[in-house]
Order: C-alpha cells, then structure tokens, then sequence
C-alpha cells in the first residue's frame, strides 16, 4: 500500500523529465504508475472476511506522526476505483491530447493527484489524512489551470483551490480536535468514546462537515465544480468519477463511524445532500454545454452520495457504496464519451449537435448505457442503486422521498437531454465530419459502460464488490441485497413516477427552459463568491496603498517603533532578571569604539557613498567582535557577507538618488531621536535580558558530540549540517525563495522570454481530422 | 578579449550587457584572482567540517568571485542561469538528509568515516559534505541571481518622491 501511494509520485518525476522526450506516449509510462494500486485488488477480493492489512512507516514519532496506511474493505475498493479510472483515464489522454501540450507537466500533475488521492483514501493516521487531502487541493488546482493562458482556467482554478483550502483548514482543525478528543492520531485506533464525551466533539464534527462538503462541492460550495471542467476532459473524468470531489464522500463514510450516533450530523448531511441532489440536477439541465451539464450532474450525484452515507446507519451505507460504484462506472465513462464527441466535431454544445449516432455508433452504444444508468433505468446498475435510495430515504419520511424523486426526475430529464445530440436529424458544425475515434478514445469509454451494464445485469458482481466495505463501514449485518426486481415494493412505485415525472419533463423541455430562465436568481453561490473576493482584493489594495507606498523614512519609523514597543513588552512581561556581565574583555573595547563611531558616522554622513563606508564599518567592526570572542567561522562569515552587500549595493547604487536634506522640522527631529533611542535601548535591554551568564553553558555538550556524532571538528559547521540541518534545509530554501522574488521584481513589467505558445484553442485539443 | 558574450545571466536572449568597465587593469589581475578565489572557496569547502569554513561561506565567496568577472568582462563566467542552481542545490541537500531516513536513522543524520590513501594518507569522509555542497549550490544560485538581476536594472527607473 505504502508502494501504491509513493509510485505514482516516483513515476510523475519521471513522467515529468520524459513528457518532452516520450511526447504523448508518456501516458502508458503514467498507466503503470497505477500498477501497484491495481495490485492492491486481489486484496480486495479477499475482504470481507480478510484482516485489514496495516504499514507504517515511521515519520516523526515524538509527535505520533506516522505513515500510516491501513488496508481494509473501503479503502482498498476506493484505491481500486481510483487506480482503474487512473489508468484508463491516462490511456485516454494518450490519444486524446493534442501534439503541442506539456506532456510532462500534464502527467506529472495527474500521477500526483492521483497518488495524493490513493494517499488520502488508504492512509490511516489523522495528520496524513490532512496531507494527502491539501494535496490534492494543490495538484487539483494546477491540472485545471493546466491550459493557464486561458483566464477561465486560471479562475476555475483559483476558484477550486479557495474553496478547498477553506475546507482544508476546517480539515486541520477537526482532525486537531479529533486527535485531542480521541487521544490518538490514528483512524483505527481512535477512542471514539472518550472523543464523544469530549467537548471538542461538536466543533469537530461541524468542522469535518465543512471540510467534506466544500470538496464535495455541496450547496453552497458547488460553485467551484462546474468551473472545474476547464481542466482537459480526462482529467475531468478522474476528478468527477473517482477522486477529488468523492474525497468528501470519503471523509463523511470513514467519519460517519466516529460522528455518526450524533443527530446533528445526519441533521445537517442529509437535507444538505438531497438538496444539493435537486439543485445540481436542476442546474444540469439548463446547461447547453455537455461537459457542463455533466459537471452539474456530478455536484447532484454528489449530494445523493452524501445524503445516504449521513443517513449513518447500515443500510444508507449499503446504498451508498454500491452507488459509489455505479456512479464512478458511468460519470467516467459519459466524461469519455464527451470527450470524444468534443474531439470529433470540435464542440460541446448540444444545440449545434445532433444525430451523432450514425457516425459514431460506438460511442453511441456506450453513451447510452451510462445514460441509462445516471437515469437509473433497468436493467442498469444505477437503477439498482437507485431503489436503495429509495428505500433508504422511505425509512426517513414521505418527505424524504418526495424530494429524492423530484431529484432523480430531474435526473432521468437531463440524462435524456445528454443523449439528443446522438438522435434526430445530423447536425454538426460546418467543417467537422464526425467519424468513430480510434480505439484509444471509445475503448475505456465502452469498457465503463459495459461495467455499468454489468452491475444491473449481474447486480452479484456489483453485490461482491459493496459487500468488501462491509467490516470497514458497519453494515455487514444489513441484510439487503441488491437484485433487479425486488417485488412491487413502494421504491418501486417511486421509481414509475420519477420515470413519469421525467417523462413529463423531457416532454415539456421548451417549457422548462423558459421557466428556468425566469427562476434564475439573482444572488447565487457564484456573484457571492466574486463579491467576497473582489472586496479583498479592494481592502488589500487600500492597505497596501496606504502602507507600503509610504516614504522611507516613515516606513522605518514605523518599523522602529514596533521594534522598540515589542522589545520593551517583552522585556517588562520577562523576568527582569540582568545578569552582571562580569568582566569586560578590554580587547573589546576599541572594536566597541569602532562600532559606536561607524553607527554615528552614517547619521553624520552627507553623501550615499560615504554613508556605505561607514556602514560597512560596523559589518567589520562586528566581524572584528566575533574574532576577538573567538568565533573565526562566524567572523569570516560576516566578512564575506559584508564584502557581497557592498557589491550588492554598488549594483543598486548606480540607480539610486542622491541622499538630500530631508525636510524635517525641529519637532520631527526629537521625534525621530526618541523613536530611535527608545528602538536602541530596547532591543539593548532585551538582549540583556535573554543572556544568561551564569546558566550552565551548553557548549560543552556540542563540543563533546560534534566530533563523536558528527565527525568533524568545527563545531559551527557540525551544528550548521548535522545537529539543526533541518533548519539550514529551512534557510537555504528560503534565501532561494528571496533570489526569485528578487529576480521576479526586477524583471516585473519588462517583456518576458518569447516561449513555445502553448495551446490555446479551448477544450479542443487535436482536432485531427483526416 | 574576443570571447563570445555569453547569454545573460537571467536567460533571455537579450543583448549582452555592456561591460560594466572596460578597464584593462582590472581585467587582467581579475583573471588570476578570480582563479585564486574559487580556489580558496573550494578549500573553505572541503575543510569546512574541521576547521573555519562551509558551504554558506564557500558560496558567498564564490560569488564574489564571479561578480568579479562579470564586472571585468562584462559576461558571466557561469554558462547557466544561476536561478537553476537553486533547486539543484536543495535538491542536494534534501536527498542527502533523505538517504539516511530511508535507511531508517533520523533524517539528516550525517554519517562518516576515514579512508587512507598512498597519495593523501589516511582523510575523512562525511556526508556532511554532499549537504555542505547543496548548501553552497543553493547560496551560490541564489545571491548570484539576485547580483545579476540587479545589473540588469534599468537606470530610468526611479523611486517616486525622490529625486
């Protein structure tokens, strides 16, 4: 398990440095990096009965921070899921991109977004779980920002990041309560008892809520999905069927054992999910672009997925992991099937599409079973897991079920309106003459909708596979089973009226899009979040006008005079406790003259050159400090990193303006003076205070173990690179990052280097027609 | 000196910069000491676990050093963007500091050891040393692409208010 999740990571870095050798055949590089998740399948297999199978790899653990990958029913299904969509969707992208993308930069994003998901669904301890989930906030962000030129790219990204990382705080927090509550960081071996009578219990089971419905873009949060498909269509089919948006699914299965007994939390899941459910599946069907439409459709699968698992108990979790299934066989599969017809006729709008079945009948059967399936029409698996959430919502109330129809109604009217652009007369674009795709397109495509064919047909497959997550998620004592035909029973019933409601629905379609046109409102998730972060970009404007583009002089002073307050409160709270000195070296003193005088020769000095000298006095003046308190390794440090200032300066000297006579007024003048000697005296009072002279040094324990441990004799240097190497790791990075902010400032607003234009053409890579 | 300017540091194909001087006198000692200072630096280097030294120091002098060149002829005596340098350099230490994690000790823990040799007799080894070299990388890269992009500045650009 530990290999499955750290491969695909291995892989990127290689797909990365092949992307441009290998070109788009880097995708079969990348299908294999889902190899060893594959593996984990026969696992599987074994599971219900099996002992889940636990790795850990020790990380830091002082802080019970493991790598902790624990393999039972639900995590492998999940990791089986998301390595067989991984693949396919990496095989897709081979025939599916066009020649000028960046490959390496597309797959390496893509086998990191998958390895943090395999990451996030397998691992067992609370903190990589955190990990693993703002990861794939990060990799997600940048494969849809993937075509970056395009500003609809950039914003969906920007979009999805935002809102995932606020969950992802939220995540942070509650796996903190959770780890304190439960006294564990582990998943597994969490005191759930000890976590329920804590008070931490409701703060963490509202912040778990946060965090699993802004990545499963439940309402409110659903804005950032649809904006999501700017990202290229297979990775599109990744995000939507098997990973990132189900990784709130995850979240509210495995945390449904810890929070589930709480009325709260099925309190807010499932009216939250059944009404995600209806809005998505409304929202869906306005759309006219079918990669759009999906995208809503995958917000209101999303809600029923939510729904049944906050429902918490034995049967919703049933229903739920079998739909689980269903929907990843058909979503990706209808991800694929646009896709190709995006590929072959150049766009996705359904008015301009039509009677694509004669010249892409292939793709035709296949789009029609995953419709079917979505619909929830037999004998497909999703009408089986369809009649679950039926019964599982009957159980709650007529209410329940009254919304759960109205919903899968809308399902089945939107499911129809993907499947138009293959009937009636043809019709596409001037200039694309739509023929079957090569076997790489409508290969993973057909082979989903045959899985999702399988499922209904022979619901013991999709049966088996449910019943693996059965010890992993509580429900092995529910006696369900999943069959076509379970007698006249009220789901039953339900679903002819959702098929007459559908019906009704696709009839009336001209109807329902005037009526949607006038129900449009207003305010929406959408002109919410764009108000949100337009105002912080006025606010931060504002401040930073009013504070970064102050002069100099007013800048030191206020950076002075924070100095000297912060240094002064320190020095008051501490322990006043001023050590005597002792005796003072007298070899000091005249460097401590030489200090003294360079400080005061700068105030003194009237040209920028000569006020460099004299500040360069003090740099060796304090280098002379360290030499006579015989410290050579730090003296000849800051001999050299005085010698690079003056050089650095000398390089900015040339465009700065001569030093003039600052007009100051004689009450500015005592201002300044006060403001800088209360600065001196505190920061002086501080050190003295931080000094401890009389404490048992701790030098002799470096000096001893620099040589034993170490292996060198310089303490400095043993220390630098051994004993605290993580924090000159810290540093290094940091004066790396200084350089390129440096460098981006000087180079802001001068043309950049001409590059490669990458594609620009919208989702339309390739479009090779013969 | 009629070698080709090489590209400019920061790697667009600008025209060369000019040289910041054209003074002989400084372009024939900066040869010898250009070579004498990247020789100091590299000692500074190596002896840097014994005695005063490192790859912080050993960086920062390289970068005199170059400075220096660039100064005297007008191009870089690197033949890369020294910007690149940055993620080899941390690169290099993390990997060093992941060696020892994979094979179970605590990250970064430094190992070493002595080998005597007929020409050298008997030196010590340390992996302290692959850290203190990604150190240097990393400094080197990263104060050298900021002395570089200052000479690129435009002399036009002035700060408001003043004058």
């Amino acid at each position: 398990m530990t290999l499955a999740v750290f491969f695909p990571f291995l892989i990127a870095a290689l797909a990365a440095w092949l992307g441009p050798r290998l070109g788009r055949r880097t995708g079969y590089v990348a299908a294999a990096a889902f190899l060893p998740a594959l593996l984990l399948i026969p696992e599987l297999l074994r599971m219900p009965g099996a002992v889940p199978a636990l790795e850990v790899t020790r990380w830091v653990p002082t802080l019970d921070l493991n790598l902790a990958f624990r393999g039972d029913g639900f995590s492998l299904l999940f990791a089986a899921l998301i390595g067989v969509i991984g693949t396919l969707a990496s095989l897709y992208s081979v025939a599916y991109l066009s020649e000028r993308e960046r490959f390496g930069r597309f797959y390496s994003y893509l086998l990191c977004f998958g390895g943090s998901m395999l990451g996030l669904v397998l691992t067992d301890n609370l903190v990589a779980l955190f990990g693993f989930w703002e990861m794939t906030s990060v990799t997600s962000f940048l494969l849809i920002g993937l075509w970056h030129t395009r500003s609809a790219a950039r914003d969906g990204a920007v979009k999805a990041f935002l809102v995932s990382a606020l969950g992802g705080l939220a995540l942070l927090a509650a796996v903190a309560l959770i780890a304190l509550g439960g006294g564990s960081t582990s998943l597994s071996g969490l005191d759930v008892g000890a976590l329920r009578e804590s008070a931490y219990f409701t703060p963490a089971l509202l912040l778990t809520l946060l965090a699993a419905f802004t990545k499963s873009a439940q309402l409110p949060f659903h804005l950032w999905l649809p904006t999501a498909m700017e990202a290229p269509t297979p990775v599109s089919a990744f995000l939507h069927s098997a990973t990132m948006v189900k990784a709130g699914v995850v979240l509210v299965a495995k945390f449904g054992l810890i929070f589930g007994g709480a009325a709260l939390w099925s309190g807010i899941i499932v009216p939250v999910g059944l009404a995600t459910l209806v809005w998505g599946a409304w929202l869906a069907l306005r759309q006219t672009d079918l990669k759009a439409l999906l995208a809503y459709s995958t917000v209101s699968q999303l809600g029923l997925l939510m729904s049944l698992y906050g429902l918490a108990d034995a049967e919703g979790r049933f229903a739920a992991t079998a739909h689980l299934l269903n929907h990843a066989a058909f979503k990706a599969a209808l991800f694929f099937v646009v896709g190709i017809i995006d590929h072959e006729t150049g766009t996705r709008e359904i008015p301009l599409l039509g009677g694509l079945r004669r010249a892409l009948p292939v793709t035709f059967a296949a789009a029609l079973l995953a419709a079917m399936s979505m619909a929830g029409l037999p004998p497909l698996g999703g009408f089986i897991s369809k009649e679950l959430f039926y019964e599982a919502m009957l159980h709650q109330g007529p209410l329940f079920l009254a919304v759960a129809v109205a919903g899968s109604a809308l399902t089945f009217a939107y499911s129809f309106r993907l499947l138009r652009v293959f009937l009636g007369t043809p019709r596409a674009p001037a200039g694309a003459e739509p023929h079957e795709a090569p076997p790489g397109l409508t290969l993973p495509a057909a082979g989903l909708a045959l899985t999702a064919l399988v499922f209904g047909v022979l619901p013991g497959t999709a049966e088996a596979l449910t019943r693996t997550a059965q010890s992993a998620l509580n429900f092995g004592d529910y006696d369900g089973y999943l069959s076509l035909w379970h007698g006249v029973t009220p789901a039953l019933l339900a679903t002819l009226l959702t098929w007459a409601l559908g019906a009704v629905l696709v009839w009336q379609a001209r109807g329902m899009r005037a009526l949607g046109r006038r129900l449009t409102p207003r305010v929406n998730a959408n002109t919410v979040y764009y108000g949100l972060t337009q105002t912080v970009n006025v606010f931060s404007s504002w401040l930073i006008a009013r504070t970064q583009g102050l002069p100099l002089p007013d800048q030191l002073r206020i950076m002075l005079a924070a100095a000297a307050l912060m240094a002064g409160y320190a020095v008051w709270r501490a322990p006043q406790v001023f050590y005597p000195i002792g005796t003072l070296p007298l070899g000091v003193l005249p460097v401590a003259a030489l200090l003294i005088a360079g400080a005061v020769g700068v105030l003194l000095s009237r040209g920028r050159l000569t006020a460099v000298i004299v500040t360069g006095l003090t740099g060796f003046g304090s280098a002379a400090a360290f030499l006579a308190f015989r410290a050579p390794d730090l003296a000849l440090t800051q001999l050299l990193v005085e010698a690079v200032t003056v050089i650095l300066f000398l390089l900015a000297f040339r465009y700065l303006p001569g030093v003039r006579d600052l007009p100051r007024t004689r009450g500015r003048y005592v201002f300044d003076v006060a403001i800088a000697g209360l600065a001196g005296v505190g920061i002086t009072l501080l050190v003295l205070s931080s000094v401890r002279f009389l404490a048992p040094p701790i030098s002799p324990y470096y000096l001893e173990y620099s040589y034993k441990g170490g292996g060198g004799k310089n303490v400095v240097n043993v220390l630098l690179v051994d004993f605290r190497g993580f924090d000159t790791l810290g540093e290094i990075t940091v004066v790396g990052m200084v350089a390129l902010a440096v460098l981006s400032l000087v180079r802001l607003g001068k043309p950049g280097r001409p590059r490669r234009t990458p594609d620009d053409t919208a989702d339309l890579p390739a479009r090779r027609r013969p | 000196m009629t070698r080709p300017p090489a590209p400019s540091s920061s790697g667009h194909e600008a025209p060369a910069p000019a040289p910041l001087t054209n003074d002989p006198i400084l372009r024939s000692t900066s040869r010898a000491v250009f070579a004498l200072v990247l020789l100091f630096a590299f000692l500074l280097l190596w002896r840097g676990h014994n005695a005063p030294g490192g790859g912080f120091i050993a960086g920062l002098m390289t970068t005199c050093a170059l400075v220096l060149h660039r100064i005297a002829y007008g191009f870089s005596a690197l033949r890369l963007d020294p910007a690149r340098l940055i993620p080899w350099g941390l690169a290099l230490a993390f990997g060093t500091g992941l060696v020892p994690y994979l094979l179970g000790k605590p990250f970064l823990k430094s190992d070493y050891g002595y080998i005597t040799t007929a020409v050298t007799g008997e030196f010590e080894w340390a992996t302290a040393l692959l850290f203190d070299l990604g150190v240097f990388l990393a400094v080197v890269g990263a104060s050298l692409t900021i002395a570089y992009a200052l000479t690129e500045v435009a002399p036009q650009e002035t700060v408001e208010g003043d004058e």
